[in-house]
């Protein structure tokens, strides 16, 4: 399992995640387009999320079924997100 | 022959780690859940850009950073049982707990700060919405921070076994992952 | 590498395990036997309770305004209350405790060959947390302003200020009991999931899993991921009546649509959550009671795979006249009218099953025959309703009423009882009286379809559902005489279980002991002594070497196979 496995190197994968942090809260500031800005601060917050999913919580070293039982529930989210759109984001 | 026969195998898996999985599957659709919710009404409601700018972005990045750095520390406590290391797995674990603490900590001051100026739960569907998902979040890290005091304060071996620092680290690194979206959701968007 | 212990019991050295007193036998057991039987009995006393409550419902809408015996009028906020927890008891407290609770923990270890659950204490927290749910529950029709009474589905504006119901505590009470009933099945859920994929037998691989353990894990899956955002959406609402956040208040930026969508989204695919474990019931007694293997094993499983997959996407279809948006209207009813092909293959292959099979008429068999029979009706009234143009005029009408009654009748009573016929010799002991049981059946079917079926006519006619006194609507006049019939058959069908509660008991108390197989079947808690000791398997754990229907084979001298490779000396 886990244990046996060479597994990634856990202080540098924190450097990139302060970076990232930093990178996402720069993009906040940025002038011009909002969209832009908000598309740039989420790329960084899901990076981050990979960066701890697959190397904090190894899920790089995990069978496939680790991943589908993850990955189901997110597609789930986005489908309700999406469908709620038309209801709440586009006003009548 | 009477021998305790191996169960069928399921992908080398042990039940742990399948079943803190399928937990973590359930809590992915509850912050989901309000998470589609708050980001289609964001969307679509006036004013919530203008609330939003009275949060406290500072505590609002030192709260991740302490939450980012506590996924470290659980991590490097699991290596260092994995490795036989108890000294160092006390000193990983006592810092996850420590930084927990101080996520809550500011939490409290932020939320004071928050009420003292006028913005309550029921100052608007932002306030309403900020105050149930991080408010459901801190309850989710008390419980992890809980969790690893049990897991640290217990002399049973077989109590702190790699199996279960794993496990505990797994749900840790989950509440984080809520927090990195909350953060840019509510203090940066 | 060392072998995985099943989570710290190995063998029968697991700790405290010799004889066990009262309270760690019967109270605080980690046995999942025992808490499936605690499962049960919450279930019947829920059953007794959501039953009783029609009672004054159905005589209110017989004979509006007259005194109910033992009752009293029928005011409109107590018929509200009574429709409210009628709804909430049958689906939360009666079907899920019976189908997932009691059903679920008592087959699946047995079935897949495992000792006990994965986290026996974990199945031991959830039906305490159950019970406290129940507890909750009770405590919400005595406290003042009575019990919930919004309907089961809780809607806001109506249930998001006190003002509006009348109901205070009972509703807040009623969304605590939820939320505890949640947390216990979701502990289930977890532990059903890990334990059929992690502790199965040697031998048992995923394709010779009998189809009854198949379709818990589908149930439980859907209710895994499907819980999540209605439990939002209840802390929400909770938030708004108990703080006075803006989530579903209009006008300070909340919208109660929302509600409406966060409970669908759970609400739609919480019906296959009760549907899917009586249909694993039938697809267990068909091939015994034909003597013949399930048609389409893999096919059964892609469909139900169908039906999980598509029960996340049809939600909306409770929403059609709700607001939403239109243009939500036509993709919703494309994936509605599409899940009724995989769950018309499952019953296709049911069918199929039972052709050229050697048929034998237990009363197992019976209630599954009945399943098939009464649950082609409720499908065939959800392909109305799901088709948006004719929804506008169905919705919140009788017909929904007999639609879902017509499916969740049919799948929670009769498949379950089809299961609990079947199953009942292995969990207590004891036989049960095919006379009685017949008897049981045939007065059950009668009076559910005198009371149901004409209430599709009065829903067409324009009777709304949730009407606390027909009077005031002139069309419905002509058609009141259905209310009274159906009241009546509604009392007679509620008679018509006495046979099976007199069967119980007499079985329990005086009946014949069960022999380990009495059904010749094939699979594996066949196999052990009925009831089954604790830890199952004794010294070691069976050994699988087939699949679950191996029945009829040609060349064999019997009409059945058994799963597990017979052991070497008796026992």
């Amino acid at each position: 399992m886990t244990t046996h496995a060479p597994r990634s190197n856990y202080v540098a994968i924190w450097v990139w995640l302060v970076l990232l942090m930093a990178a996402g809260v720069a993009a906040s500031f940025l002038p011009g387009a909002r969209a832009l800005a908000v598309t740039a601060i989420f790329a960084t917050a899901v990076a981050k999320a990979l960066l701890v999913a697959l190397h904090y919580m190894h899920l790089k070293l995990e069978p496939w079924v680790i991943y589908a039982i993850a990955l189901i529930p997110v597609t789930l989210v986005a489908i309700l997100a999406l469908t709620l759109l038309p209801d709440f984001s586009f006003h009548h | 022959m009477a021998i305790q026969v191996q169960e069928q195998p399921f992908y080398g898996l042990t039940p742990a780690k399948v079943g803190i999985w399928w937990f973590l599957a359930s809590e992915i659709m509850l912050f989901g859940g309000f998470i589609a919710s708050f980001v289609v009404f964001r969307l679509g409601a006036t004013g919530w850009a203008e609330a939003a700018r009275h949060l406290n972005v500072t505590i609002g990045i030192v709260n991740t950073l302490i939450l980012l750095t506590s996924s470290l520390t659980i991590v490097l406590a699991l290596a260092a049982i994995q490795r036989g290391d108890e000294a160092a797995l006390r000193r990983f674990l006592g810092l996850t707990i420590l930084l927990g603490c101080a996520f809550l900590g500011f939490k409290v001051i932020e939320y004071t700060g928050e009420l003292r100026a006028g913005y309550a739960p029921w100052t608007g569907t932002f306030w309403s919405f900020y105050y149930a998902m991080t408010g459901l979040h801190a309850l989710h890290v008390l419980g992890g921070i809980v969790v690893n005091v049990v897991l640290l304060v217990t002399t049973e071996w077989r109590r702190r076994s790699p199996h279960r620092i794993e496990v505990a680290g797994l749900y840790w690194h989950f509440v984080d992952i809520v927090w990195i979206f909350l953060f840019p959701l509510l203090y940066l968007a | 590498m060392s072998p995985l212990p099943q989570s710290g019991m190995s063998a029968p050295h697991a700790a405290g395990h010799g004889e066990a007193g009262f309270w760690r036998a019967y109270v605080f057991s980690t046995d999942h036997k025992t808490i499936a039987k605690q499962y049960l009995a919450w279930g019947l006393f829920w059953t007794v309770v959501g039953g009783l409550l029609t009672v004054p419902m159905r005589w209110q809408l017989a004979w509006p305004g007259s005194d109910v015996p033992g009752w009293g009028v029928v005011g409109a906020s107590e018929y509200n209350v009574l429709v409210t927890m009628h709804g909430t008891i049958m689906v939360f407290f009666v079907a899920m405790p019976i189908l997932l609770g009691a059903f679920g923990n008592f087959l699946i270890p047995l079935m897949v060959g495992a000792r006990d659950m994965a986290f026996p204490r974990l199945n031991m927290l959830s039906i305490w947390v159950f019970g406290l749910a129940s507890l909750v529950l009770l405590v919400s029709f005595f406290v003042p302003g009575g019990a919930a009474s919004a309907g089961w589905t809780g809607y806001p504006p109506l249930s998001g200020k006190v003002e509006y119901t009348g109901s205070n505590w009972g509703l807040t009470l009623w969304l605590l009991a939820h939320a505890l009933e949640f947390a216990a099945f979701l502990m289930g859920g977890v532990n059903f999931l890990t334990t059929a994929l992690t502790l199965r037998a040697p031998g048992m691989t995923l394709m010779r899993m009998p189809l009854a353990v198949w379709h818990q894990l589908a149930a439980t899956l859907i209710f895994l991921l499907s819980v999540g955002p209605l439990i939002a959406g209840a802390v929400m609402l909770l938030l708004d009546r108990l703080i006075g956040t803006r989530f579903y208040v209009p006008g300070s930026g909340g919208d109660p649509l929302l509600w409406q969508h966060l409970f669908w989204f759970f609400g739609h695919p919480e019906v296959y959550v009760l549907l899917l474990p009586p249909v694993g019931f039938v697809c267990e007694v068909l091939p015994v009671f034909s003597r013949k293997p399930i048609f389409g094993y893999r096919w059964i499983l892609w469909a139900t795979g169908g039906v999980v997959g598509l029960s996340f996407i049809v939600w909306a279809h409770h929403m059609f006249v709700s607001g939403m948006d239109p243009r939500l209207a036509m993709p919703f009813s494309i994936s509605t009218i599409l899940i009724s092909v995989p769950v018309a293959w499952v019953l296709f292959a049911m069918i199929a099953t039972l052709w050229r099979g050697s048929i034998s008429f237990e009363t197992p068999m019976l209630f599954a025959l009945g399943f098939i029979a009464m649950f082609v009706f409720g499908g065939l009234t959800g392909i109305f309703n799901g088709s948006a143009p004719v929804d506008i005029y169905l919705r919140g009408t009788y017909f929904v009423v007999a639609h879902f009654h017509y499916t969740l009748f049919s799948s929670t009573v009769f498949g379950a009882f089809a299961g609990f016929y079947y199953w009942f010799p292995k969990m207590f002991g004891r036989m049960l009286s095919e006379p009685l049981g017949k008897l049981h059946f045939w007065l059950t079917v009668v009076f559910f379809n005198l009371t149901f079926f004409l209430m599709h006519n009065i829903g067409l006619a324009g009777m709304a559902r949730r009407t606390a006194d027909p009077r005031p609507f002139e069309m419905l006049q002509p058609h009141q005489w259905i209310n009274e019939w159906a009241t009546v058959a509604s009392f007679l069908l509620l008679a018509a279980q006495i046979p099976f509660v007199v069967n119980v008991i007499r079985s329990l108390v005086a009946g014949a002991p069960a022999p380990v197989n009495p059904w010749q079947a094939s699979t594996l808690e066949w196999s052990v002594a009925s009831p089954p000791p604790h830890l199952n398997w004794g010294e070691a754990l069976p050994v699988v070497e087939r699949g679950p229907y191996e029945y009829s084979v040609p060349g064999e001298s019997q009409d059945w196979l058994p799963q597990r490779r017979p052991l070497a000396t008796g026992a």
